[in-house]
Protein backbone atom coordinates (compact mmCIF):
# COMPACT_ATOMS: atom_id res chain seq x y z
CA UNK A 1 0.00 0.00 0.00
CA UNK A 2 1.13 3.35 -0.83
CA UNK A 3 1.64 6.34 1.28
CA UNK A 4 -0.70 8.44 -0.88
CA UNK A 5 -3.13 5.32 -0.58
CA UNK A 6 -3.26 5.63 3.25
CA UNK A 7 -3.37 9.21 3.01
CA UNK A 8 -6.33 8.50 0.79
CA UNK A 9 -8.01 6.26 2.72
CA UNK A 10 -7.51 8.50 6.13
CA UNK A 11 -8.99 11.75 4.09
CA UNK A 12 -11.82 9.59 3.03
CA UNK A 13 -12.85 8.83 6.79
CA UNK A 14 -12.19 12.12 7.84
CA UNK A 15 -14.57 13.32 5.23
CA UNK A 16 -17.05 10.99 6.10
CA UNK A 17 -16.59 11.68 9.98
CA UNK A 18 -17.17 15.76 9.29
CA UNK A 19 -20.71 14.97 7.08
CA UNK A 20 -21.83 13.36 10.14
CA UNK A 21 -20.77 15.77 12.60
CA UNK A 22 -22.41 18.14 10.30
CA UNK A 23 -25.24 15.42 9.76
CA UNK A 24 -25.71 15.17 13.41
CA UNK A 25 -26.45 19.00 13.78
CA UNK A 26 -29.33 18.15 11.87
CA UNK A 27 -30.49 15.28 13.48
CA UNK A 28 -30.56 16.61 17.03
CA UNK A 29 -32.14 19.65 15.79
CA UNK A 30 -35.58 17.24 14.65
CA UNK A 31 -35.29 15.48 18.33
CA UNK A 32 -37.82 16.34 21.26
CA UNK A 33 -35.63 18.70 23.23
CA UNK A 34 -34.49 17.51 26.13
CA UNK A 35 -35.06 14.03 25.35
CA UNK A 36 -33.19 11.24 26.14
CA UNK A 37 -32.95 10.43 22.16
CA UNK A 38 -31.41 14.02 21.44
CA UNK A 39 -29.36 13.37 24.32
CA UNK A 40 -28.05 10.11 22.32
CA UNK A 41 -27.70 12.15 19.28
CA UNK A 42 -25.59 14.52 21.18
CA UNK A 43 -23.17 11.40 22.42
CA UNK A 44 -22.81 10.15 19.14
CA UNK A 45 -22.29 13.50 17.72
CA UNK A 46 -19.45 13.69 20.10
CA UNK A 47 -17.40 10.24 18.89
CA UNK A 48 -17.94 11.58 15.06
CA UNK A 49 -16.32 15.10 16.50
CA UNK A 50 -13.58 12.90 18.47
CA UNK A 51 -13.02 10.17 15.93
CA UNK A 52 -12.21 13.56 13.07
CA UNK A 53 -9.45 14.40 15.37
CA UNK A 54 -8.07 11.58 15.65
CA UNK A 55 -7.76 11.30 12.13
CA UNK A 56 -6.84 14.85 11.37
CA UNK A 57 -3.74 13.80 13.60
CA UNK A 58 -2.89 10.34 11.78
CA UNK A 59 -2.95 12.69 8.61
CA UNK A 60 -0.45 15.63 10.10
CA UNK A 61 1.12 12.55 11.40
CA UNK A 62 2.01 11.58 8.19
CA UNK A 63 3.21 14.83 6.17
CA UNK A 64 0.22 15.45 4.77
CA UNK A 65 -2.49 18.26 5.18
CA UNK A 66 -6.05 17.38 6.08
CA UNK A 67 -9.00 18.24 4.26
CA UNK A 68 -11.43 21.26 6.11
CA UNK A 69 -14.45 20.38 6.70
CA UNK A 70 -17.60 21.92 4.19
CA UNK A 71 -19.10 24.52 5.20
CA UNK A 72 -22.51 22.77 4.54
CA UNK A 73 -23.31 19.31 3.54
CA UNK A 74 -26.20 18.08 1.06
CA UNK A 75 -28.85 15.72 2.91
CA UNK A 76 -29.13 12.40 1.26
CA UNK A 77 -32.82 13.22 2.20
CA UNK A 78 -35.43 16.16 3.26
CA UNK A 79 -35.41 16.16 7.02
CA UNK A 80 -38.27 17.42 8.78
CA UNK A 81 -39.55 15.18 11.16
CA UNK A 82 -38.77 12.93 14.37
CA UNK A 83 -38.19 9.71 12.06
CA UNK A 84 -36.62 11.23 9.18
CA UNK A 85 -33.71 12.36 11.65
CA UNK A 86 -33.51 8.66 13.19
CA UNK A 87 -32.77 7.86 9.53
CA UNK A 88 -30.58 10.34 8.64
CA UNK A 89 -28.89 9.19 11.44
CA UNK A 90 -28.17 5.62 10.81
CA UNK A 91 -27.56 6.87 7.29
CA UNK A 92 -24.42 8.77 8.24
CA UNK A 93 -23.45 5.93 10.56
CA UNK A 94 -23.49 3.47 7.21
CA UNK A 95 -21.47 5.90 5.29
CA UNK A 96 -19.11 6.45 8.25
CA UNK A 97 -19.03 2.78 8.05
CA UNK A 98 -18.06 1.99 4.76
CA UNK A 99 -15.25 5.15 4.71
CA UNK A 100 -13.81 3.03 7.34
CA UNK A 101 -13.35 0.03 5.93
CA UNK A 102 -11.16 1.75 3.79
CA UNK A 103 -8.57 1.83 6.52
CA UNK A 104 -9.62 -2.03 7.23
CA UNK A 105 -8.01 -2.51 3.73
CA UNK A 106 -4.45 -0.92 4.30
CA UNK A 107 -1.81 -3.22 5.38
CA UNK A 108 -0.66 -0.71 8.62
CA UNK A 109 -2.15 -2.85 11.71
CA UNK A 110 -2.48 -0.29 13.91
CA UNK A 111 -5.09 1.90 10.89
CA UNK A 112 -6.49 -1.53 9.98
CA UNK A 113 -7.53 -1.89 13.60
CA UNK A 114 -8.63 1.41 14.25
CA UNK A 115 -10.76 1.35 11.22
CA UNK A 116 -12.36 -1.94 12.47
CA UNK A 117 -12.74 -0.62 15.52
CA UNK A 118 -14.76 2.06 14.23
CA UNK A 119 -17.21 0.15 11.74
CA UNK A 120 -17.95 -1.88 14.46
CA UNK A 121 -19.13 1.41 16.48
CA UNK A 122 -20.94 3.08 13.32
CA UNK A 123 -22.89 -0.28 13.13
CA UNK A 124 -23.59 -0.41 16.91
CA UNK A 125 -24.62 3.71 16.50
CA UNK A 126 -26.77 2.57 13.24
CA UNK A 127 -28.61 0.20 14.91
CA UNK A 128 -29.62 2.29 17.52
CA UNK A 129 -30.89 4.69 15.40
CA UNK A 130 -32.91 2.01 12.92
CA UNK A 131 -34.33 -0.66 15.04
CA UNK A 132 -32.38 -3.43 13.56
CA UNK A 133 -29.30 -4.57 12.29
CA UNK A 134 -27.61 -5.12 9.08
CA UNK A 135 -25.41 -8.50 7.92
CA UNK A 136 -22.95 -6.66 6.16
CA UNK A 137 -22.41 -2.62 7.86
CA UNK A 138 -20.48 -0.97 5.43
CA UNK A 139 -19.56 -3.38 2.55
CA UNK A 140 -21.49 -2.43 -0.60
CA UNK A 141 -23.33 -5.14 -1.96
CA UNK A 142 -21.46 -5.47 -5.38
CA UNK A 143 -18.25 -6.62 -3.27
CA UNK A 144 -20.35 -9.91 -1.71
CA UNK A 145 -20.32 -12.96 -3.53
CA UNK A 146 -23.30 -14.39 -5.02
CA UNK B 1 34.00 -50.17 -14.90
CA UNK B 2 30.18 -48.05 -15.13
CA UNK B 3 32.13 -45.87 -12.95
CA UNK B 4 34.91 -45.15 -14.74
CA UNK B 5 33.05 -44.70 -17.80
CA UNK B 6 30.47 -41.99 -16.54
CA UNK B 7 33.20 -40.37 -14.62
CA UNK B 8 35.03 -40.01 -18.08
CA UNK B 9 32.18 -39.47 -19.91
CA UNK B 10 31.59 -36.24 -17.56
CA UNK B 11 35.38 -35.33 -17.97
CA UNK B 12 35.15 -34.96 -21.79
CA UNK B 13 31.07 -33.75 -21.29
CA UNK B 14 30.07 -36.33 -23.64
CA UNK B 15 27.54 -39.53 -23.00
CA UNK B 16 29.03 -42.64 -24.25
CA UNK B 17 27.17 -45.85 -25.41
CA UNK B 18 28.81 -47.80 -22.68
CA UNK B 19 27.46 -45.73 -20.15
CA UNK B 20 23.61 -45.58 -21.63
CA UNK B 21 23.91 -48.72 -21.28
CA UNK B 22 25.22 -49.21 -17.42
CA UNK B 23 22.41 -46.33 -16.72
CA UNK B 24 19.89 -48.60 -18.68
CA UNK B 25 21.41 -52.02 -16.21
CA UNK B 26 20.77 -49.89 -13.04
CA UNK B 27 16.84 -49.16 -13.89
CA UNK B 28 16.44 -53.28 -14.68
CA UNK B 29 18.21 -53.78 -11.51
CA UNK B 30 15.96 -51.71 -9.45
CA UNK B 31 17.89 -48.70 -9.23
CA UNK B 32 14.94 -46.73 -10.27
CA UNK B 33 13.14 -45.86 -7.30
CA UNK B 34 16.85 -44.68 -5.75
CA UNK B 35 16.87 -42.21 -8.49
CA UNK B 36 13.56 -41.09 -8.29
CA UNK B 37 13.83 -39.95 -4.75
CA UNK B 38 15.76 -37.15 -6.01
CA UNK B 39 13.08 -35.42 -7.59
CA UNK B 40 10.62 -33.25 -6.67
CA UNK B 41 7.87 -35.11 -7.59
CA UNK B 42 8.14 -37.84 -4.62
CA UNK B 43 8.19 -35.15 -2.35
CA UNK B 44 4.56 -33.91 -3.60
CA UNK B 45 3.82 -37.24 -1.09
CA UNK B 46 5.29 -35.90 1.73
CA UNK B 47 3.34 -33.70 4.67
CA UNK B 48 1.58 -30.94 3.15
CA UNK B 49 2.47 -28.00 4.56
CA UNK B 50 0.42 -26.22 7.33
CA UNK B 51 -2.57 -23.79 5.58
CA UNK B 52 -1.59 -20.42 5.87
CA UNK B 53 -2.98 -17.97 8.56
CA UNK B 54 -5.44 -16.42 6.63
CA UNK B 55 -6.47 -20.01 5.57
CA UNK B 56 -6.75 -20.73 9.27
CA UNK B 57 -8.86 -17.88 10.36
CA UNK B 58 -10.85 -17.85 7.85
CA UNK B 59 -11.72 -22.05 8.78
CA UNK B 60 -11.88 -20.63 12.33
CA UNK B 61 -14.40 -17.89 11.79
CA UNK B 62 -15.94 -20.43 9.92
CA UNK B 63 -16.29 -22.86 12.39
CA UNK B 64 -17.51 -20.08 14.43
CA UNK B 65 -20.51 -19.01 12.51
CA UNK B 66 -21.92 -22.60 12.08
CA UNK B 67 -21.70 -22.87 16.28
CA UNK B 68 -23.59 -19.66 16.44
CA UNK B 69 -26.36 -20.89 14.03
CA UNK B 70 -26.46 -24.31 16.32
CA UNK B 71 -27.19 -22.15 19.23
CA UNK B 72 -29.63 -19.73 17.64
CA UNK B 73 -31.31 -22.92 16.02
CA UNK B 74 -31.24 -23.79 19.71
CA UNK B 75 -32.79 -20.60 21.29
CA UNK B 76 -35.38 -20.56 18.53
CA UNK B 77 -36.40 -24.08 19.42
CA UNK B 78 -36.67 -22.39 23.28
CA UNK B 79 -38.47 -19.34 22.02
CA UNK B 80 -41.00 -20.92 19.63
CA UNK B 81 -43.43 -20.84 22.41
CA UNK B 82 -46.42 -18.43 24.00
CA UNK B 83 -43.92 -16.90 26.35
CA UNK B 84 -41.34 -16.50 23.94
CA UNK B 85 -43.44 -15.14 21.03
CA UNK B 86 -42.68 -11.49 21.27
CA UNK B 87 -38.47 -12.50 20.48
CA UNK B 88 -38.76 -15.06 18.46
CA UNK B 89 -39.04 -13.01 15.11
CA UNK B 90 -35.91 -10.75 16.77
CA UNK B 91 -33.65 -14.13 17.16
CA UNK B 92 -34.70 -15.56 13.46
CA UNK B 93 -33.72 -12.22 11.89
CA UNK B 94 -29.91 -12.43 13.31
CA UNK B 95 -30.29 -15.93 12.48
CA UNK B 96 -30.52 -15.04 8.95
CA UNK B 97 -27.67 -12.92 9.06
CA UNK B 98 -25.40 -15.23 10.67
CA UNK B 99 -26.77 -17.96 7.36
CA UNK B 100 -25.20 -15.01 5.32
CA UNK B 101 -22.05 -14.71 6.79
CA UNK B 102 -21.40 -17.77 7.13
CA UNK B 103 -21.87 -18.35 2.73
CA UNK B 104 -19.79 -15.26 2.21
CA UNK B 105 -16.93 -16.70 4.51
CA UNK B 106 -17.23 -20.00 2.90
CA UNK B 107 -17.58 -18.37 -0.57
CA UNK B 108 -14.12 -16.80 0.21
CA UNK B 109 -12.38 -20.39 1.08
CA UNK B 110 -11.10 -22.76 -1.52
CA UNK B 111 -10.05 -25.58 -0.58
CA UNK B 112 -7.22 -27.81 -2.75
CA UNK B 113 -9.19 -30.60 -4.69
CA UNK B 114 -9.03 -33.71 -2.83
CA UNK B 115 -7.92 -32.21 0.87
CA UNK B 116 -9.09 -33.20 3.77
CA UNK B 117 -8.47 -30.17 6.25
CA UNK B 118 -7.23 -31.32 9.40
CA UNK B 119 -6.90 -28.30 11.24
CA UNK B 120 -10.64 -27.57 10.24
CA UNK B 121 -12.98 -29.17 13.49
CA UNK B 122 -16.71 -29.62 12.88
CA UNK B 123 -18.78 -27.65 14.88
CA UNK B 124 -19.84 -30.58 17.10
CA UNK B 125 -16.28 -31.48 18.11
CA UNK B 126 -14.59 -27.72 19.09
CA UNK B 127 -17.33 -25.92 21.12
CA UNK B 128 -15.09 -23.45 21.69
CA UNK B 129 -13.26 -20.84 20.47
CA UNK B 130 -12.93 -17.89 22.06
CA UNK B 131 -11.33 -18.72 25.33
CA UNK B 132 -13.99 -17.29 27.71
CA UNK B 133 -16.37 -20.09 29.49
CA UNK B 134 -18.82 -17.82 29.09
CA UNK B 135 -19.01 -16.41 25.58
CA UNK B 136 -18.50 -19.50 24.01
CA UNK B 137 -20.26 -20.01 20.45
CA UNK B 138 -21.09 -23.46 21.01
CA UNK B 139 -21.71 -23.58 24.78
CA UNK B 140 -24.82 -25.68 25.90
CA UNK B 141 -28.17 -23.64 25.70
CA UNK B 142 -29.41 -22.11 29.31
CA UNK B 143 -32.45 -23.38 30.35
CA UNK B 144 -34.83 -20.26 30.54
CA UNK B 145 -34.80 -17.84 27.25
CA UNK B 146 -33.78 -14.75 28.83
CA UNK B 147 -30.75 -16.48 30.46
CA UNK B 148 -29.99 -17.69 26.60
CA UNK B 149 -30.37 -14.46 25.30
CA UNK B 150 -27.87 -12.96 27.81
CA UNK B 151 -26.44 -16.11 26.71
CA UNK B 152 -26.49 -15.31 23.02
CA UNK B 153 -25.59 -11.60 23.44
CA UNK B 154 -22.30 -12.65 25.32
CA UNK B 155 -21.44 -14.94 22.52
CA UNK B 156 -21.99 -12.43 19.65
CA UNK B 157 -19.54 -10.23 21.32
CA UNK B 158 -16.78 -12.65 21.65
CA UNK B 159 -17.41 -13.40 18.23
CA UNK B 160 -16.88 -9.94 17.23
CA UNK B 161 -14.17 -9.47 19.41
CA UNK B 162 -12.19 -12.88 17.48
CA UNK B 163 -13.27 -11.55 14.00
CA UNK B 164 -11.05 -8.34 14.85
CA UNK B 165 -8.34 -10.11 16.50
CA UNK B 166 -7.33 -12.09 13.39
CA UNK B 167 -7.69 -9.17 11.05
CA UNK B 168 -3.63 -8.60 10.87
CA UNK B 169 -2.76 -12.36 9.22
CA UNK B 170 -5.96 -11.26 6.20
CA UNK B 171 -5.84 -10.09 2.89
CA UNK B 172 -7.13 -6.68 2.16
CA UNK B 173 -10.48 -7.98 0.82
CA UNK B 174 -11.11 -10.61 3.20
CA UNK B 175 -10.48 -8.18 6.37
CA UNK B 176 -12.89 -6.19 5.17
CA UNK B 177 -15.46 -9.10 5.44
CA UNK B 178 -14.41 -9.70 8.52
CA UNK B 179 -14.47 -6.55 9.80
CA UNK B 180 -18.06 -5.95 9.25
CA UNK B 181 -19.34 -9.42 9.89
CA UNK B 182 -17.65 -8.12 13.36
CA UNK B 183 -19.66 -5.04 13.44
CA UNK B 184 -22.73 -6.85 12.16
CA UNK B 185 -21.99 -8.98 15.23
CA UNK B 186 -21.43 -6.32 17.60
CA UNK B 187 -24.17 -4.43 16.45
CA UNK B 188 -26.56 -7.65 16.99
CA UNK B 189 -25.81 -7.34 21.26
CA UNK B 190 -28.03 -4.28 21.77
CA UNK B 191 -30.76 -5.49 19.31
CA UNK B 192 -30.84 -8.51 21.21
CA UNK B 193 -31.07 -6.81 24.35
CA UNK B 194 -33.61 -4.45 23.03
CA UNK B 195 -35.87 -7.43 21.70
CA UNK B 196 -35.45 -9.51 24.91
CA UNK B 197 -36.58 -5.98 27.20
CA UNK B 198 -39.82 -5.74 24.45
CA UNK B 199 -40.79 -9.21 24.20
CA UNK B 200 -39.94 -10.86 27.97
Amino acid sequence: MTGGSVIGALQAALSAEQAASYGYGIVGAHLPQGSATQAGASTDWVAHVRAADQLTQLISARGATPVPAAVAYQLPFPVSTTAQARALAATLEDRVAQAYLGLVALTEISLRSFGAQQVRAAAVRAEGWRGWTEAFPGLPASSLRR
Amino acid sequence: MGTDAAAADAARGTVSRRSVLTASAAVASGALPLLLTACKGVQALGTPPPPAPDIVALRTAILAEETLLARYAAVVRLASTPAGSGVVTAIKTVQAEHVAHLAQLKSRLVEPAGSTPSSFPSASSSPSASGSPGATPGAPVSGTLPAALTALEEAEQAASDRLIGQLGVLPASLAQLFASVAASEAAHVPYLRAAARRGL
